[in-house]
């Protein structure tokens, strides 16, 4: 856009816009929607995701009874960690959102950030978990009741984007989404607890469950540093994402008075052009 | 190894979707700084 090249300040100043200046932000370490804590947030979470890779992959023993195959649980249970998280902090934003004392769009684009977030983590989850049955079980897929709830639960997350895509104001979009969002989220539990209340081939929970499985000290400390490096990146992604939807909300309310205040700083730079050229060629161009 | 393939795949797929989620929010938010001052963005 023509507003990115133009300083308002060089405008009238009955201009209303003209004391604004839209000059862009100076390159910053991190990006447009960085700060020094996401950074540092950034370089904690690289190191993580190597360590986990390395224990993961080289340092963890294989399991008695899966084999190698138990490595890719350190991602299946990473990633389904923070896809349930992801959605949780959706629900409570968006409740929050539709509570009149804290009524604030920040949380609606907190909801929205993380809700996307999460999708991403439960399709990786999908993925994962289609790897891992193709192993264990010897198929891709089964209609088994924690694998068809999950997908169930991935594809309600997709329609609650489809939601906040949908027109109208902020405002409105907000109150939509948020709640679908509280809808939504009573699908968790159901998710959590399907293997006990369906049996089907799916484990259920191997720490902090019911079953008595002792796993080695090696694959609980790979375990839960895959949920910590997990947890660092979606607090890093939800925290970037949040800032680029308020600046494309800031862009949806103000962009069209920064388009237009350019395009009279162009005019206003044009006219002084030419009478400056008038000038001094004495009126005979 | 055995499953070499598979396991790994997880791990890539993973590590990708991560990556190109995160690029593309970098850039997305690069592209709107350019169009916005930066009053409009108390985090800077």
């Amino acid at each position: 856009m023509a507003v990115t090249q133009n300083r308002i300040t060089n405008t009238t100043a009955t201009d209303p816009l003209a004391e604004r200046s839209v000059e862009p932000a100076k390159r910053r370490r991190g990006g447009a929607t960085g700060t020094r804590f996401t950074f540092v947030l950034g370089a904690a979470t690289i190191a993580s995701m190597a360590l986990l890779v390395l224990f993961g992959l080289f340092l963890s023993p294989a399991d008695i009874t899966q084999g190698e195959s138990v490595r890719i649980l350190y991602i299946h249970v990473g990633t389904v960690w923070v896809a349930y998280v992801a959605f949780g902090v959706t629900a409570i934003a968006s409740a929050l959102f539709l509570w009149k004392r804290t009524t604030s769009l920040t949380w609606d684009r907190i909801a929205g950030a993380s809700a996307e977030v999460g999708v991403l983590f439960m399709a990786l989850t999908l993925f994962a978990g289609s790897i891992w049955g193709r192993l264990s079980w010897g198929k891709f897929w089964v209609w088994d009741a924690r694998v068809t709830t999950t997908a169930f639960l991935f594809i309600t997350y997709v329609g609650y984007l489809a939601v906040r895509g949908l027109g109208g104001s902020h405002q409105q979009r907000g109150r939509r989404s948020a709640v679908v969002a509280l809808l939504a989220v009573l699908e968790i539990p159901l998710v959590h607890f399907s293997v006990k209340l369906w049996r089907g081939l799916h484990q259920e929970a191997s720490v902090a469950g019911t079953t008595k499985v002792q796993l080695e000290n090696l694959m609980l400390f790979s375990l839960f540093l895959a949920l910590i490096a997990f947890t660092l990146l979606y607090v890093w992604l939800v925290m970037h994402r949040q800032r680029v939807l308020a600046m494309q909300d800031a862009l949806d309310d103000k962009g069209l008075d920064y388009a237009l205040a350019a395009r009279r700083a162009e005019s206003s730079t044009a006219a002084t052009t030419s009478a400056t050229t008038t000038a001094a060629t004495g009126g005979t161009v | 190894m055995e499953d070499i393939g598979f396991i790994l795949s997880t791990y890539i797929a993973t590590f990708v979707g991560s990556v190109a989620l995160a690029w593309y929010y970098l850039r997305r938010g690069k592209r709107l700084a350019e169009q916005l001052p930066p009053e409009d963005m108390p985090w800077i």
